[in-house]
């Protein structure tokens, strides 16, 4: 018994001893994050994420082209498909863009390098609301919309019209917030912070001997660091983030931050940033590697947080004023549409699957869509949604 | 006794855990016969690939001088027969491009698709070419021959009137002779480089950048990448740009040979790995063999069985598409998509986890395009 004990104790402490190796708080005090996420080398900045930025200003062109009539299926397609050189935005350095929206659509290394399958149907899914919109909404634009037929519906007391389908949902929403997902929150939490990303090829090695990438001042490794970053904060000021800089993932991180029941989600977000790039810096990526886990938890959450809050702001409204509920939801939709490209931390899945979300989707859609769900159907799905989160539906729907 | 076995197992089971955690398995120093290994894929596969391939280019050329003296039905249909066997043979060489076919940049010259009509019209009307030089390097090769054999004309009738009775009849004949010599040429010229390169590439067996496993595998995992999933499924199938395209399939102009050649390209990635000799049912060392050798396991499955058992499943999913890809893609592109993820389920497998437990660095990078 004694020896079995003293075995135990042994092992016991080579445990301990293995695991404090990766253990980051030990690891932490070693690595001086900088005050502001900014980085040099010989006196010049090493961050760079421009092809973010850009790509974030293109969505916000392409989600205005929804509320363009004059605009064609072809023109707006063209917007998400941006080929360089062609004018597809109003902004030229756009258009002298060899980036493409569509192509980072579903196309994270984690999820969907093994996966187009999935991916071309998420494509094809964004597809479809450009077609809706030009092809059912556009010709109904000055005719009210009643169950099963698409048009213009204004919120109550003189509000904004909204421009629906014939179910009630409002495509340049669920494009738009469907796009935080499949575009920000996919490239960030399953491309740019993914191991399989980071430490492809050399990358790790050359890090470790600060061998740059190119021409460029950066090692390969810290440039898809700040690809991440670039896809929250490309639009935002990187030193000092104000957030609501654009309408997608920056602008719901800080609606998010400013519920109480989430205050401080935001600095949380823009350290776990700062510290992994540090961490790059100084080459310990178990650090790396933890934040990138902060990373993908809190901006699950966002999305999370999000889908919930619209269903019941949707439900409040359910039979009163159909346009402002509309409104909610088709936000609400994009947003549980987004909760496909979550990840949770430490594994290589979403919390919602595809089918998953599939069915919410149909589900709200079924029938008539909006104009005939019930508050039942929105209490149900915000609780299965908040129960695999760290938060309730009454503190997201506040 | 046994407690204490049992005691001293776990101990060692948990450092193994931690060191492992912190480095990649490496094995610079692993006793595996390498030069068996060497030797088995040079005698027995890539050799007798290049020998038969040769054998069917000499073919392909006889068939090729009986259509240029006789250009009718029946002498098209032999040669394009001959083509067409040719062609799948390839399908074991494109892969392999180390010594002279890297030198010459043979498979630039021998499988560029799709063919450049435009490059092969202006070198009809021109008849002044170098069918070696960069530039034509789509307007030859088999791609080049599926066009002068199929694509001329919608019709066979018509196809033969380039040959016949067209006023530049003379022109085809010449070009579609000339690009036929000049496969077999290159591929005389590679094939014969093995005689003494053989063993140059076998006793260069050092883990080094430079080293023939290093290359050769390099070599391997591109090729599966690239001319394999890439080429013949994901760009027809539209994975890389925003729409499908189906006139980017292998053998475009035959058109329902694609599938048939796709098989032969995975059963010989198959061999290749497993270390199967090209002629006759033999095996030897190989990449699966020097996996299992370094005991390399993922998930509590032998690296070497889940890759093999990917390969299948992928070839279960090449089986079940038309075999006129042109046909499936405007059908029901989701099975060419999902061919390509099965197919993409290995290249994980080959690149991240067999190239670590072999030690190898990745000689290529892919460009993500930011």
């Amino acid at each position: 018994m004694k020896k079995v004990a003293l075995s135990l104790f042994v092992i016991g402490s080579l445990v301990t001893s293995c695991s404090s190796d990766d253990d980051n708080t030990t690891s932490e005090t070693q690595i001086a994050a900088p005050a502001t996420y900014q980085f040099e080398r010989n006196g010049t900045s090493t961050v760079s994420y421009g092809g973010q930025t850009t790509r974030i200003l293109m969505a916000g062109e392409l989600v205005s082209g929804f509320s363009d009539t004059s605009k064609s299926e072809t023109d707006i397609s063209a917007m998400f498909a941006h080929v360089e050189g062609n004018n597809d935005f109003s902004d030229v350095d756009l258009n002298a863009s060899n980036k493409s929206v569509r192509s980072k659509t579903a196309a994270s290394t984690d999820y969907y390098s093994a996966n187009t399958t999935a991916a071309a149907a998420i494509k094809a899914d964004f597809d479809a609301f450009i077609t809706d919109q030009v092809n059912n909404v556009f010709p109904n634009w000055s005719i009210d919309a009643t169950a099963g037929n698409a048009g213009q519906i204004q919120q109550a007391g003189g509000g904004s019209i909204r421009y629906v389908n014939a179910k009630g949902l409002e495509n340049n929403q669920a494009f738009a917030k469907g796009l935080i997902g499949a575009l920000m929150a996919d490239q960030i939490l399953n491309n740019y912070l993914s191991v399989a990303v980071l430490d492809a090829g050399d990358n790790r090695a050359n890090n470790d001997a600060d061998v740059l990438d190119g021409s460029n001042n950066y090692t390969t490794m810290e440039h898809k660091w700040d690809e991440a970053f670039g896809y929250l904060y490309g639009t935002d000021d990187a030193l000092a983030p104000q957030l609501g800089a654009d309408n997608f993932l920056n602008k719901y991180l800080a609606r998010v931050e400013s519920d109480e029941d989430f205050t401080g989600i935001a600095q949380d977000v823009y350290n776990a940033f700062q510290l992994g790039r540090a961490a790059i810096v100084a080459k310990n990526y178990t650090v790396r590697d933890t934040q990138a886990d902060i990373i993908r938890e809190k901006i699950s959450e966002v999305i999370a947080i999000r889908a919930v809050y619209y269903l019941q702001a949707g439900k409040v409204d359910l039979g009163t004023d159909y346009a402002s509920a509309f409104h909610s939801l088709s936000e609400g939709f994009g947003f549980i549409y987004s909760l496909q490209f979550t990840r949770q931390p430490g594994t290589d899945s979403p919390y919602f699957s595809k089918s998953e979300v599939d069915a919410f989707t149909t589900e709200l859609m079924e029938g008539n869509g909006f104009w005939d769900v019930t508050s039942e159907t929105l209490d149900n799905m915000s609780e299965s949604i908040a129960a695999r989160f760290n938060f309730t539906v009454a503190q997201a729907g506040s | 006794m046994f407690k204490k076995a049992l005691f001293l197992m776990a101990i060692i089971s948990v450092v193994a855990a931690c060191s492992s955690s912190d480095e990649g398995s490496g094995n610079n120093n692993d006793d595996f016969d390498r030069t068996a290994l060497l030797t088995n894929l040079s005698n027995n596969i890539i050799v007798p690939v290049y020998q038969d391939l040769n054998t069917k280019l000499a073919d392909l050329v006889t068939q090729k001088n009986v259509f240029i003296a006789e250009p009718n039905q029946v002498n098209l249909e032999a040669f394009r027969t001959s083509w067409y066997n040719a062609y799948k043979v390839w399908q074991s060489a494109e892969m392999i491009n180390i010594g002279r076919a890297a030198e010459i940049n043979y498979v630039f010259q021998m499988n560029i698709y799709p063919t450049n009509v435009s490059d092969i019209q202006n070198n009809i009307q021109s008849q002044n070419y170098d069918l070696a030089h960069v530039n034509n390097n789509d307007a030859v090769g088999f791609p080049a021959l599926d066009y002068m054999l199929y694509g001329l004309a919608e019709n066979d009738a018509d196809l033969l009137g380039f040959y016949t009775t067209n006023s530049e009849a003379p022109k085809y004949l010449a070009y579609t002779s000339d690009l036929t010599d000049q496969m077999n040429a290159l591929t005389q010229d590679v094939t014969s480089s093995w005689s003494s390169y053989a063993q140059t590439f076998i006793n260069n067996s050092n883990n080094t950048a430079t080293g023939s496993i290093n290359k050769l595998v390099n070599d391997f995992i591109y090729y599966y990448e690239k001319g394999l999933r890439a080429n013949k499924i994901g760009i027809p199938a539209g994975n890389f740009s925003a729409t499908p395209l189906p006139d980017r399939v292998e053998a475009h102009y035959r058109s329902d040979v694609s599938k048939a050649l796709t098989t032969e390209a995975v059963t010989a990635v198959k061999d290749f790995f497993n270390g199967n000799s090209y002629n006759g049912s033999a095996s030897g060392e190989s990449l699966a063999s020097y996996l299992d050798y370094l005991n390399t396991i993922k998930n509590g499955e032998d690296l070497s069985t889940l890759i093999n058992n990917q390969f299948d499943t992928a070839q279960s999913k090449i089986d079940i598409l038309d075999s006129n890809y042109i046909l499936q893609i405007n059908t029901d592109n989701t099975k060419m998509t999902e061919a390509y993820d099965a197919l993409q389920m290995a290249v994980v497998l080959l690149k991240v986890d067999m190239l670590q437990a072999l030690n190898i660095s990745v000689d290529y990078v892919d460009a993500d395009g930011d």
